[in-house]
């Protein structure tokens, strides 16, 4: 009794301010919801994992959400959670077997995006940690430059070997940096986005009254591109393109 | 003869006057039966007398009695004393088929202008021993012969699915002497039909609308309803012969019973999960044969269900064993009796299981779910689970030496999304990347700062270095310069004992002052000390001492000798090399 008072207690703390949430608060926050998971109160888990998820991120806050919804009914939801979770970090099977199940039950069907094989290659090469890349090109760039210093300072077979060790770091440090950007460029895409609403209809023109292209339903992922007025052209896999009404999408 | 009794007699003379009765007696009108209360089906006699009168009276209202026989109607005369008297009385065999109170209304009789009548009687009717099928009359479709027809009685006429309904055909007979020629059997549609043995049913008699029948169970049957709604029963059709003797064929009637309609109320929603079926009531047992055994025997596990139920509809329950147990299909084993009073018994399903592992498993346990009709609510009955210890089977027998594993892929019992990670979240701030951040960028500019910055300062250190040198070489240069400039001159001049002179008297003071020495004190060793730093103090040592004996040779030597220039040079490239050497 007294552990759920003070459970609610510490969930409405974090919630009140949603302004500042210091790293020690979403902790505490973070763990008292994932007690409330533990002990199948969904409602107060996802109210503490918004709470952190407001101005944190992570895969795992990530997995949690996207459970959260899924435990609750809420199958859009836990897709997007799972998908923005397999932004942080691509490579995580948790993520991956929770989106797979989910997707089952969108009951649209869609030609799968990439092949298997070569996108879990392609995904574990791209690393879990965001920042992974990042600190790699970092490493790269002063490995380079003590190469060149050492073989600027040596003299004879030293000096040689130590030209070649800079030109081997040279193409290393091209890599990372052309992984981070990627990496980058992923992470903060906004063009991709998950239908939110039971039924829409993707119509040809950003009008109401504009023709019926097809109808797209709740938990499928679309790339979407800019909108306009409230309306937002989405794209399928195999290229059919519509407009959708903002309110009928979000954003992964 | 009392006044009261003469008021009355002066009355009904003058209420008959003109009729000329003959006589004038009493007249008396009574209604009696010969018990008031009865039970259902039983048989009373209601007498109605009326005294010195001979006029007709009708038969009182029965109030529901049946009349099994009658009215008999008996008369006599009495002719005592010389006085007559008179008695007319009618009789009724009476019945009722429902237990309850009736009245037998006011019988009337008209005499003269005058009516008399009877007070009325009541009869308590209480419920019969055995309660009589419903007579065919209810049934109201009855065609044909009413002397020979079949009753078809539904022991309820509501009953949820999977209940057990008794359905009773009855045949209603009056002939004396009836044989079946054929029977056109009805299958009830939408029931499971459970056929009961009706050799032992007693005959009975029965009265129906006043009518004796001899009453025959000729067939029963247990329904139990498959599906909800109206489900109808189609009527039985039997041919029979009747009064077939010597001397006669007989005369063939068909008979057919009436149909018959139950409404079959579908199972309360929200069945519990371990529902299997069964309505009725149920108990449950679950036993193993044994509790200890060794890895490879068999376990006789059974699991029974006993009580009064659907007993042969009931599936084998979900037992659960050991994933690593070798469980075969359950036998049935049935000790169930079909009665009127429905299915009674027990079912059992038997597992034999071969435990494969050493350990301690647990089977069960096993909760089972049942409608109970009566209450219209399911019951859930549970065992607890029976635990099993396996000890390993026989040490040195080619089993437990090499056991025998039927592998096989492990089985998906189920799918749901993984489970959240517990811990530490590793949470970060949301939108905020490495990658072209501040610090990013600070690292990737710093090793190439630092490296322009190193070179940067590594070739001015070499630019130094080359300055310091090139000044110590002119510095030596110019001091040998100065030093020579005697020397030079006299070569100019080309006096070579001047010359000679002076180039060692230049090199000896130069020396000297180089290396703190004396003009004396020059020897190869000394100067050798001196620089002992250098590299090539040996040799610049000799040289300078082969040097200086050369130019003073020449100083003593022939006129004729001319400068030269190579000396000089050498003297000059020699204090250059003090000079160098002495720097290092």
């Amino acid at each position: 009794m007294i552990r759920a008072l003070l459970l609610h207690f510490l969930l409405a703390a974090a919630a009140a301010p949603v302004a500042a949430l210091s790293i020690a608060q979403a902790d505490s926050t973070a763990a008292a919801a994932q007690q409330a998971y533990a002990s199948g109160d969904y409602e107060a888990a996802l109210k503490g994992f918004e709470a952190v998820a407001a101005h944190y991120r992570s895969a795992s806050l990530c997995l949690a959400m996207g459970n959260t919804h899924y435990k609750l009914g809420d199958l859009a939801q836990a897709i997007l959670w799972y998908e923005r979770g397999l932004r942080l970090a691509p490579a995580d099977e948790d993520l991956r077997a929770n989106l797979d199940i989910a997707n089952e039950q969108v009951r649209d069907r869609l030609p799968a995006g990439q092949g298997l094989a070569l996108g879990r290659t392609w995904d574990a090469l791209r690393g879990n940690n965001p920042d992974a890349w990042a600190r790699r090109s970092l490493w790269a760039c002063l490995l380079l430059f003590a190469a060149l210093t050492a073989a600027h300072g040596a003299r004879g077979i030293a000096r040689q070997g130590a030209w070649v060790l800079a030109g081997i770091m040279a193409l290393i440090l091209t890599g990372c940096l052309l992984m981070a950007y990627a990496r980058h460029r992923a992470l903060t895409a906004t063009d991709e986005a998950i239908v939110m609403v039971a039924k829409v209809e993707a119509r040809s023109e950003p009008r109401e009254e504009a023709k019926a292209l097809f109808v797209l339903h709740r938990g499928t992922k679309v790339s979407a591109s800019a909108g306009l007025d409230g309306w937002i052209e989405v794209r399928l896999p195999n290229g059919t393109a519509g407009w959708l009404p903002a309110s009928a999408l979000e954003r992964i | 003869m009392n006044a009261r009794t003469m008021t009355r007699m002066l009355l009904l003379a003058a209420g008959l006057l003109g009729m000329a009765p003959a006589f004038a007696q009493e007249i008396g009108f009574t209604a009696a039966v010969d018990r008031n209360a009865i039970a259902a089906g039983d048989q009373l006699r209601l007498t109605i007398t009326l005294t010195n009168a001979r006029e007709r009276f009708e038969a009182p209202d029965l109030g529901g009695l049946v009349v099994v026989q009658g009215p008999f109607e008996s008369s006599s005369f009495n002719y005592v004393n010389g006085r007559m008297s008179s008695t007319v009385s009618r009789t009724w065999v009476l019945t009722a088929t429902k237990p309850g109170r009736y009245t037998i209304g006011p019988a009337k009789a008209r005499i003269g202008n005058g009516v008399i009548q009877t007070e009325p009687i009541t009869i308590e009717v209480s419920k019969g021993s055995a309660p009589p099928p419903a007579p065919a009359e209810a049934q109201g479709q009855q065609r044909g012969d009413p002397n020979l027809f079949i009753s078809l009685v539904l022991s309820k006429s509501k009953a949820y699915v999977g209940e057990q309904v008794l359905a009773s055909y009855y045949v209603y007979n009056r002939y004396p002497n009836v044989e079946i020629a054929k029977v056109d059997p009805s299958k009830p549609n939408g029931f499971w039909v459970e056929e009961l043995s009706v050799d032992n049913a007693p005959r009975e008699q029965r009265v129906v609308n006043g009518l004796p029948y001899n009453v025959t169970l000729i067939k029963q049957q247990l329904l139990l309803p498959q599906r909800s709604g109206t489900l109808r029963i189609e009527p039985l059709s039997i041919s029979f012969i009747v009064n077939r003797s010597f001397f006669s064929r007989g005369t063939p009637v068909d008979a057919r019973s009436n149909a018959a309609e139950l409404t079959a109320l579908p199972l309360p929603a929200g069945a519990p999960a371990g529902f299997n079926g069964a309505v009725g009531e149920l108990e449950l047992t679950v036993k193993a044969d044994r509790a200890e055994v060794k890895v490879d025997e068999a376990i006789e596990v059974e699991v029974k269900l006993s009580g009064s139920a659907n007993l042969k509809l009931i599936e084998a329950p979900k037992l659960q064993f050991p994933a690593d147990f070798e469980v075969y299909d359950p036998r049935v084993a049935d000790r169930i009796s079909v009665g009127a009073g429905g299915m009674i018994g027990s079912r059992g399903f038997q597992y034999t299981v071969i435990p494969r592992h050493d350990g301690t498993y647990a089977i069960g346990p096993l909760s089972i779910t049942y409608f109970d009709p009566k209450a219209g609510a399911y019951k859930t009955l549970s065992s607890p689970a029976l635990t099993i210890t396996v000890a390993p089977g026989e040490a040195g027998s080619a089993s437990a030496a090499a056991p025998r594993v039927q592998r096989a892929d492990v089985a998906t019992l189920g799918t749901d999304i993984r489970y959240i990670r517990t811990g530490d979240m590793g949470l970060r701030r949301k939108d905020r990347w490495l990658f072209g951040s501040w610090p990013w960028f600070a690292g990737m500019s710093a090793p190439p700062l630092a490296f322009v910055l190193l070179l940067a300062w590594s070739r001015k250190r070499e630019r130094d270095r080359a300055d310091a040198a090139g000044m110590r070489r002119r510095a030596a240069d110019r001091v040998a310069r100065k030093r020579l400039r005697e020397a030079e001159a006299a070569l100019a001049a080309q006096d070579s004992g001047r010359f000679h002179a002076a180039l060692s008297k230049a090199l000896q003071g130069y020396i000297a002052d180089k290396l703190g020495l004396g003009i004396a004190g020059i020897t190869p060793e000394a100067m050798e000390r001196r620089l002992q730093g250098a590299p090539d103090a040996k040799a610049i040592a000799a040289d300078a001492a082969r040097l200086i004996a050369a130019c003073d040779m020449a100083r003593f030597a022939p006129a004729g000798d001319r400068p030269q220039r190579e000396r000089y040079d050498e003297a000059m490239n020699l204090i250059q090399r003090i000079e160098r050497a002495a720097e290092a």
